[in-house]
């Protein structure tokens, strides 16, 4: 059974269309990667499958469970990391982990016992007792993801997990995302970062202007854009001369700042013959650069805008 | 700095200050309706003290008229505290720190702004005095009011400054609120000093406030004289002398 | 809904309110204050004639002091609800497999317990200044349990407001409408010697029924009539808040603002 599925899931707010119509399924034990910019519908869309909205038209099952019939179970059944971290900058680490555990009926002394092991899973047990008002942006992101575990969801949502986190952080946040679906848990993770959802996803789905314009896994979607070409600068040699030693090897693209551009069929492992080539016809190669496909790549050849700004 | 950037930093501290209330939908009707609130509601349930024996026949609209005009002042400047203090939290007064602005011009920008901003809600007040009938207190009364009223706002902005940049926390509002609180009613402001109770005429004849109180108060009640309007002029000066320096002291001490 | 949920969620709104000064002052700290002054300022008037006969001023105002504590506390509890919203706290709980009107009962019951303390700590400013509780023990009981009934019912109709504005400036802004509803009513002065409008006013005024069933006690023995009108007036405001609260998480459900 998926552990997620919307089927031409809408919402509208007066007359702004948020989400048109998005089909989506995510099996279970998957990551599935939700990219898109801000005001594309992300949002929206979590929030429809984590019954904080109700959907305009369409439905929705999460765990089993219909998302507006059977919201109660859907409940009991996720985990929640939201956008704006939604935490009680009063409350210290720890009770806001026992509040969450009461909040989901967990025994009293089972709470304790599961919050004391997930601020210790999530490197906050010196913290535990500080008022979560205090932590750093990095903290409360970890107590967030805590809090969404407290009772062992089958899916977790993560929304925009590590927005505004340093880079060391948001390794944090990666390598505990990839912990928990190796203990089995379906992660619906949202994000505008690619290179988050080309490390953890198994497959992304791209929305944009409210529905899905692409989904597969990051290679597919990459390659069905494009393949990898190599970027030359010529130290010594003309670039016709330079364009005619590869010529067999990949197809020729149009140079680019003085460069010449070979698309490889095979990637990485033609660039040793092409700078054989080269070699052998007497030109020089100052600098040599491999540029795969990106999934912003992926983004611009289906919506016309990049995702990222360059 | 040149006076004249001192200048132009304080006119862009009162701008700022004026943006709050301009721009945040309904921000400036809290301050303006709670002194007509509390003038209405005072004369309301109180008026019948008139019938006691001290009140001299006056109106008891007259009489309450200036406690709240200087209440609504008092607390227009404690208001500047509680926004100093957000803004420390915030971090906004870093970046003035920052700047290469004279501690005091910082501290000024922010006290005017107060100053200019009590007038309205005491005005509103005065108005709504006015429409049920209320006394006129001549232009020599008017006078009086019309100064101490920013100054008075000018003390209450002194002393919320100076537990802001002391505390650095907006959980000391409710000290700022209610010391302005016990400075206006820790006097004869419900009834004449003759028939306070003993405990509160007895602090009332040594706060500072009273006097100021019935400085501005006579000319609602009765004639202006000399003798009522100077005790009253000394207080706010002193007070502004004390509390600024304070205050003062305190900006000095922001490390950056 | 279980217990356990509202339980902690009033624990948890209690706690707010202890780790914010600024939250528990108004609460406390302004009423006390208030009613210093104007028991040391307007003392004379059970001197007028027509006054209620009364020990002191004071036995007379502990009631509208309180009144006006629990009506801060309720007002306190509809801004605290307004901020869970501004910060996405409130997603957090609407998010957990409970019951969505646990979230407004966690809050009153915090509401509640506040209403209670305002409620016991003028009973000992009361006591500490000699002040005879003519209702005895059964007075006090009868007039702490209308207060923290009392501040429960302001909670909740502070509740819808922050339910339906999500905004916690709105709802402090109503903070000026508590003290109008209180200055029109006998929370300060006897009725009869109150000015016009206000006197008329406030013989309609439910916060005066309320004011008369937790003043009696203080000041005269229990009659079953001025108990039986408070109640009601409680009863009356309480269900117009939970039926405004209940109208308002509605429609921030259904439209998720």
């Amino acid at each position: 059974m998926p552990a997620i599925v919307a089927k031409g899931l809408r919402r509208s707010f007066d007359d702004v269309n948020a989400v048109q119509g998005v089909d989506l399924e995510v099996a279970e034990g998957e990551i599935y990667g939700f990219l898109g910019p801000n005001g594309a519908g992300k949002t929206t869309t979590v929030r429809m499958l984590t019954t904080l909205l109700l959907p305009t038209d369409g439905t929705a099952h999460v765990a089993g469970f219909d998302v507006v019939s059977e919201a109660s179970s859907v409940r009991q059944s996720i985990g929640v990391a939201l956008q704006e971290a939604a935490l009680d900058p009063l409350m210290t680490g720890r009770e806001l982990i026992r509040l969450q555990a009461t909040l989901h009926g967990i025994p009293t002394a089972d709470g304790r016992r599961r919050a004391d092991d997930l601020l210790e899973r999530v490197d906050l047990v010196a913290a535990a007792d500080r008022r979560v008002g205090g932590y750093s942006g990095g903290m409360k992101r970890r107590l967030d993801l805590a809090a969404a575990l407290v009772h062992e969801p089958k899916v977790l949502f993560l929304d925009e997990p590590t927005t505004g986190l340093d880079p060391v952080s948001r390794k944090g946040i990666w390598e505990e995302v990839t912990t928990l679906n190796g203990e089995g848990t379906t992660v619906f993770l949202t994000t505008q970062y690619l290179e988050e959802a080309d490390q953890l996803a198994n497959r992304v789905g791209i929305i944009s202007a409210g529905r899905i314009v692409a989904e597969d896994t990051p290679a597919i979607l990459k390659a069905a854009v494009g393949r990898p070409h190599l970027e030359i600068q010529l130290l010594e040699g003309e670039p016709d001369q330079a364009e005619a030693a590869f010529a067999g090897l990949g197809r020729t693209l149009p140079r680019k700042d003085g460069r010449v551009l070979v698309e490889l069929e095979r990637g990485a492992s033609q660039i040793a013959e092409v700078v054989r080539a080269l070699d052998e016809s007497g030109v020089t190669v100052g600098a040599l650069e491999l540029v795969e496909p990106s999934l912003d790549d992926v983004f611009v050849a289906t919506t016309g805008e990049h995702l990222e700004e360059e | 700095m040149g006076w004249q950037a001192n200048v132009a930093t304080i006119r862009a501290l009162v701008g700022r200050s004026r943006n709050e209330l301009l721009r945040v939908p309904g921000a400036a009707v809290p301050g303006i309706l709670a002194p007509a609130i509390f003038f209405l509601g005072i004369n309301g349930i109180f008026g019948a003290l008139v019938g006691l024996r001290g009140f001299d026949g006056n109106s008891y609209l007259n009489f309450v008229l200036p406690v709240s005009m200087l209440q609504a002042a008092a607390f227009t400047g404690a208001a500047t505290g509680v926004n100093l203090a957000r803004d420390i939290e915030q971090g906004w007064l870093d970046r003035l720190l920052a700047s290469p602005a004279p501690r005091w011009v910082l501290l000024a920008g922010m006290v005017t702004s107060a100053a200019i901003r009590a007038v309205i809600p005491a005005t509103f007040v005065f108005a709504i005095a006015m429409i049920l009938g209320g006394r006129f207190p001549g232009l020599d009364g008017m006078l009086i009011t019309y100064t101490i009223i920013p100054a008075m706002a000018v003390i209450g902005a002194f002393w919320g400054s100076m537990l802001a940049l002391k505390y650095k926390s907006q959980s000391v509002s409710p000290l700022m609120q209610s010391g302005m609180l016990a400075a206006i009613f820790l006097t004869a402001a419900y009834a004449p000093m003759a028939l306070l109770q003993n405990w509160l005429r007895t602090i009332a004849e040594i706060n500072p406030v009273n006097d100021v109180l019935q400085a501005v108060r006579q000319g609602f009640i009765g004639d202006v004289t000399w003798a009522g309007t100077w005790p009253g002029y000394v207080a706010v000066v002193g007070l502004t002398l004390v509390l600024g320096a304070l205050a003062l002291r305190q900006m000095r001490r922001q490390a950056v | 809904m279980k217990l356990r949920v509202v339980r902690a969620l009033g624990m948890r709104s209690i706690r707010q309110t202890f780790r914010r000064p600024q939250l528990i002052a108004p609460i406390v700290l302004f009423p006390t204050l208030m009613l210093a002054f104007q028991t040391g300022g307007a003392g004379s008037a059970i001197n007028l004639p027509g006054f209620p006969p009364v020990q002191s001023f004071l036995q007379f105002m502990l009631a509208g002091a309180t009144m006006q504590a629990l009506m801060i506390a309720g007002n306190s509890g509809g801004i605290a609800m307004a901020v869970d919203i501004e910060m996405g706290f409130i997603d957090r709980l609407f998010v957990a497999p409970i019951s969505r009107y646990a979230v407004i009962f966690g809050r009153l019951a915090g509401t509640a317990v506040l209403g209670l303390i305002a409620g016991a700590w003028f009973i000992v400013v009361g006591v500490v200044f000699g002040v005879h509780f003519e209702g005895g023990i059964l007075g006090i009981l009868l007039a702490l349990a209308l207060v923290t009934a009392t501040a429960t019912a302001i909670g909740a109709i502070a509740a819808s407001i922050a339910l339906w504005t999500g905004t916690a400036s709105i709802v402090q802004g109503l903070f000026p409408l508590i003290f109008v509803g209180l200055f029109l009513s006998t929370a300060f002065f006897p009725k009869s010697l109150m000015a016009e409008p206000a006197q008329t006013i406030a013989a309609f005024n439910p916060l005066s029924f309320i004011v008369n069933g937790v003043r009696e006690p203080f000041i005269s023995h229990l009659t079953a009539t001025v108990a039986l009108e408070a109640i009601a007036a409680v009863a009356l405001i309480f269900a117009l808040g939970l039926w405004m609260s209940a109208s308002a998480l509605r429609h921030r459900l259904r439209t998720g603002v």
